[in-house]
């Protein structure tokens, strides 16, 4: 219990460090957004506006008050965060939380989708190949892998829009669903999302499972080693009970931590992936922010991505700690 | 124990001295290297790219527009064998002049990720107690923040300009935390080791047995790290080249594949395909060359082959498997 | 040329399991790497049999070949028979099929292993693993549990609290122990003991060979252990078997092999073990090293070390000595090994 506690503690420091990070960039760098911002609003509004003025408009934008002590505006800005509040967007003219809120859930389905498809995949081969250790299927699966494995996501998404999008004709190139749907709980739209999904998950799955293939390879190997294994062999258990309660287990679990970090890298990743298919997730915006120097999106999308990892995260981090014994007590993952 | 006997009685001169030791640091490992297809491959890609950024330059001449006719296909003609671009900029040109900046890159992340993983996890694991759980704190922190989007709000935020060692740095500002982690409890289990605690015990300092105990035992997973980082910082820069969202002065084989989709349409025109597959080919040749080197690094730090390799060093039960006790 | 494998009487004796010209060969690229050699020995019911060799000796392999698991690529040859009860009908376990192997496993011959730690699966309690060894035999699991509490009770350990940890939550001593009972759950005669001591301290060690015998008189079990530590062994079994170098070199009652043993390895073996009765300058380490598998001397094993090797020892592998009553020796020059190798002390009081 105290070990949930203590993680769940961590997750929120992390939260606290990147939103305390994201102000003291905003509020602090010379030359930074805040500035930007200021020279922005004085070359659109000219001499009519008051400096009073224009850092009013900052202050609702960005929840900095410029004209307040350092202290003052941290904890404003802290407060704001906290409570949600995320300032306003100056591309789209409403709050962020209204823009990136949204996009968030599409995200999440694509990223997790991805990953999911990826790490089940790539596990369930990777067994197979350990099984088969040495056979021409082996050796072609670890020259597959290697391949794939050196291949980043985004060019799998560019080959997968010309040949498969605007070649073939097969699926669409870009959007979340087709615009003519109504969201909700309806097949037709369902339908279309998992259709408008599919090009962006596989891009980020097929990069992703020759990782995990071998990886799961190379631990399989490792535990049919194992002293054991061959007691539970001795022992006369049935092959099924060795091969998923001795194995399985004990070779997926060391790749749990590689699971964390693949979830970092996954989101980061679906920020290239949503802009090659133009789907309005919380990267899709984060890049539309820097191209229209909107710093308060751009620092949103910046938090909630993070946000949304911590959470990840801590769920695949306490996950562990309940499927590894040895994982309690918080002396978790240094058995890799 | 006999080995110890016949080395002791054994007094080596300092001319084979010297020969032993070049044929363990050196030649064992090129052969470990040659032996292998993967590792021979890979090392020929990586000295090709190698070369590639360092003479290749002086030999191709620099990209500018209307070298030749617009869009020529790849392999077509022997003056642009990778075909040319929209503007008739000839491809092989773009690719060779963008390599230099590249491996700059690639080097400056790689380097300063395995620099500040491996210091951090070897002095928190070393250390233990406070400096311990300060260090890993800190480290898991950065270890939730998601990598590439921190480069692009750091990128965008610092007004940096298109200095590739800064831009390597910051692609990989984050990934040090991983290795660090991993060295750490590589060091916690070395750190109780018989031979490490023996040396600590004859009164050795803490830099020198990190550095002559700690250290080496570390290599196949710092090599392996290094080699993670460099092809991380390859797949991270020209992804966010692509985008569009980071600054730069020289072409750069992001930059180009943005040019190709952006101005001419790569992923929907075939005529113009090639000036966006011709970047995205030079990546993953590159990303494969990397990996298979490091998995024959691998090898090399793998003492039982090690051992079967270096000719001074008696390999005496070398190919006999241990067929004793089980 | 196989040894004389009628050396060891039956009739005389009860035996449980019996050996003869057992081999284990691994068939490398260019040689063939021996690492049993035509061993015939038998285990007799009721008693505990401590086969010493130095690690790489062979010894484990004698244990893995005596219930046909030697891993692969390892051959074995040679016959195993086993007597389930007193005059009946042998099983020839090397020609057993996969599925008689299986119920013969752990149901009549067990085995405890030497790193009871890496011997349970990390991420299943203890309990898991009688349940499941229970139910993969078809035992009735209730009934099981109940025996792997009191196997476990006779053990000194407490069965609710071994039964619901991890291994890596038990001691070295307690694992060892809950490995014990693990093999012991379904009521074995054989327990066949591969240094199931070797990585614990000097104390537990003695705890845990103690209470063997008491476990051993309680199951009717007749044991099978394995060591490099004679004075450990000497004290527990009835019988020791000395190998070296994949092959016997003298089997005989424990009293008799330390006190009056006729094989010069055994009596350099016997000077060469560190002894808390014995003073150190006494301590003699023997010259040499064990042969490599893959290319063992023509004769005996142990000519190239040994103080009294003559060329018919290079040359011709020695034949059993009957040297004492009930104890064999494979030395030409038996007669020899007490005056060349002598004992300076009154060796580990049994």
């Amino acid at each position: 219990m105290s070990y949930v506690l203590k993680r769940l503690g961590r997750s929120f420091l992390t939260i606290f460090v990147v939103v305390s990070a994201s102000f003291g960039l905003i509020r602090l760098l010379p030359g930074g957004p805040l500035d930007y911002l200021r020279a922005q609003m004085i070359q659109q509004g000219g001499s009519d506006l008051s400096t009073a003025e224009i850092n009013r408009r900052i202050a609702a934008q960005t929840n900095i008050a410029v004209d307040e002590p350092v202290y003052v505006q941290y904890i404003d800005y802290m407060t704001a965060i906290f409570r949600g509040d995320f300032g306003q967007s100056i591309w789209y003219d409403q709050s962020v939380a209204g823009v990136i809120g949204p996009a968030i859930p599409w995200t999440v389905f694509l990223t997790a989708t991805a990953l999911f498809l990826a790490f089940t995949v790539g596990v369930s081969l990777g067994a197979f190949m350990a099984y088969k250790e040495g056979s021409t299927f082996d050796v072609g699966s670890t020259g597959v892998g290697l391949v794939l494995n050196s291949t980043p996501g985004y060019v799998v998404a560019l080959l997968f829009i010309a040949f498969l999008g605007y070649r073939l004709q097969l699926f669409p190139t870009g959007g979340r669903y087709a615009s003519e749907l109504t969201p909700g709980l309806n097949v037709p739209f369902l339908a279309s999302v998992l259709y408008h999904g599919t090009l962006p998950i596989l891009s980020m799955a097929i990069v992703a499972f020759g990782g995990w293939a071998l990886s799961m390879r190379g631990n399989s190997i490792r535990v049919l080693g194992e002293d054991y294994l061959r007691v539970a062999r001795l022992r006369g258990l049935p092959t099924r009970r060795i091969a998923l309660r001795y194995v399985a287990r004990n070779a997926i679990l060391p790749m749990y931590t590689g699971l964390m970090i693949a979830i970092g890298t996954v989101f980061g990743g679906a920020v290239i992936i949503e802009n090659i298919f133009a789907y309005p997730g919380i990267g899709f915006y984060l890049i539309q922010a820097i191209n229209a120097r909107d710093s308060p999106l751009m620092m949103g999308a910046f938090i909630l991505i993070t946000v949304a990892m911590v959470i990840g995260i801590t769920v695949a981090d306490l996950t562990y700690g309940w499927l590894d014994p040895r994982a309690k007590g918080g002396a978790s993952r240094e058995s890799y | 124990m006999s080995e110890f006997e016949r080395m002791a009685e054994v007094s080596m001169t300092n001319a084979e001295r010297r020969r032993q030791w070049l044929d363990e640091a050196v030649l064992a490992p090129a052969r470990i290297v040659w032996d292998d297809w993967r590792a021979r491959a890979g090392l020929l890609v990586v000295v090709t790219y190698l070369l590639l950024g360092t003479v290749g330059p002086l030999f191709v001449s620099e990209p500018k527009p209307n070298q030749g006719p617009l869009l020529v296909g790849a392999f077509r003609t022997l003056e642009y064998p990778l075909g040319t671009t929209a503007s008739g900029t000839n491809i092989l040109s773009q690719i060779v002049h963008a390599t230099p900046s590249m491996l700059v890159m690639i080097t400056a992340g790689a380097v300063f990720t395995v620099v500040l993983g491996t210091a951090i996890g070897t002095l928190a694991g070393y250390k233990g107690g406070q400096t311990d759980s300060v260090l890993m704190t800190v480290t898991d922190i950065m270890m939730t923040v998601p990598g590439l989007p921190l480069t692009i709000v750091l990128a965008t935020a610092l007004q940096i300009k298109g200095n590739p060692a800064v831009i390597g740095v910051l692609i990989t500002i984050n990934a040090w935390a991983g290795l660090a982690r991993a060295i750490r409890s590589q060091v916690l289990t070395i750190r109780d080791d018989e031979y490490v605690e023996a040396s600590r015990i004859m009164g050795m300092s803490t830099p020198t047995i990190v550095a002559g105990d700690i250290i080496p035992n570390l290599m196949p997973y710092i090599t392996m790290n290094f080699v993670q980082q460099a092809r991380a910082v390859i797949f991270g820069s020209v992804g966010l080249y692509f985008l569009g969202v980071l600054p730069y002065n020289k072409v750069n084989w992001g930059v180009m594949m943005n040019a190709a989709v952006n101005r001419a349409g790569a992923t929907s025109s075939p005529s113009a395909f090639h000036w966006l597959l011709m970047p995205m080919l030079t990546i993953i040749v590159l990303a494969l060359g990397l990996t298979l080197l490091a998995q024959g690094a691998d090898r090399i730090f793998n003492p039982r082959v090690r051992a079967r390799h270096a000719k001074s060093v008696a390999s005496g039960d070398g190919d006999t498997p241990n067929t004793g006790d089980i | 040329m196989p040894r004389d494998s009628q050396t060891e009487r039956r009739g005389a004796h009860d035996p449980i399991i019996e050996v003869r010209n057992a081999s284990v060969t691994y068939d490398l690229e260019y040689r063939d790497a021996m690492v049993l050699d035509d061993v015939s020995i038998d285990l007799r019911r009721g008693e505990i049999l401590g086969v010493v060799g130095e690690s790489g000796s062979g010894k484990s392999m004698l244990a893995n070949a005596m219930m046909d698991a030697v891993e692969e690529p390892g051959i074995t040859t040679g016959e195993i028979r086993y007597y389930p009860e007193r005059g009946s009908e042998p099983v020839n376990i090397l020609d057993l099929s996969d599925e008689e192997l299986r119920s013969l496993r752990w149901e009549e011959i067990s085995m405890v292993f030497q790193g009871a730690l890496s011997s349970f699966n990390p991420t299943m309690t203890v309990r898991g693993h009688f349940e499941e060894t229970l139910d993969a035999h078809d035992y009735d699991v209730e009934e099981g549990m109940e025996r792997a509490r009191e196997l476990l009770e006779d053990l000194y350990l407490d069965p609710d609290r071994v039964l619901d940890s991890y291994s890596h939550e038990l001691s070295g001593g307690m694992s060892q122990r809950a490995l014990i009972a693990l093999s012991l759950v379904l009521e074995p005669q054989v327990l066949l003991m591969d240094e199931p001591t070797a990585a614990l301290d000097l104390l537990m060690q003695r705890s845990i060979l103690s209470l063997l015998d008491d476990i051993k008189e309680k199951y009717n079990l007749s044991i099978l252990f394995i060591t490099h530590d004679l004075p450990l062994v000497s004290g527990l079994a009835d019988r020791l078997a000395i190998l070296y170098a994949f092959e016997l070199a003298e089997v005989g009652p424990s009293e008799q092999v330390v006190r009056n043993s006729q094989h010069p390895y055994t009596r350099a073996l016997l000077r060469a073990v560190p002894s808390l009765d014995a003073p150190l300058e006494t301590m003699r380490p023997i010259p040499g090293s064990a042969p490599n598998p893959a290319n063992t001397p023509n004769g005996c094993h142990y000519a190239p070390r040994c103080p009294l090797a003559t060329d018919e020892c290079h040359e011709e592998t020695p034949p059993w000595f009957d040297t004492a009553d009930d104890q064999r020796t494979a030395c030409f020059n038996h007669d020899d090994a007490g005056d060349a190798v002598p004992l300076e002390l009154e060796v580990v009081e049994s």
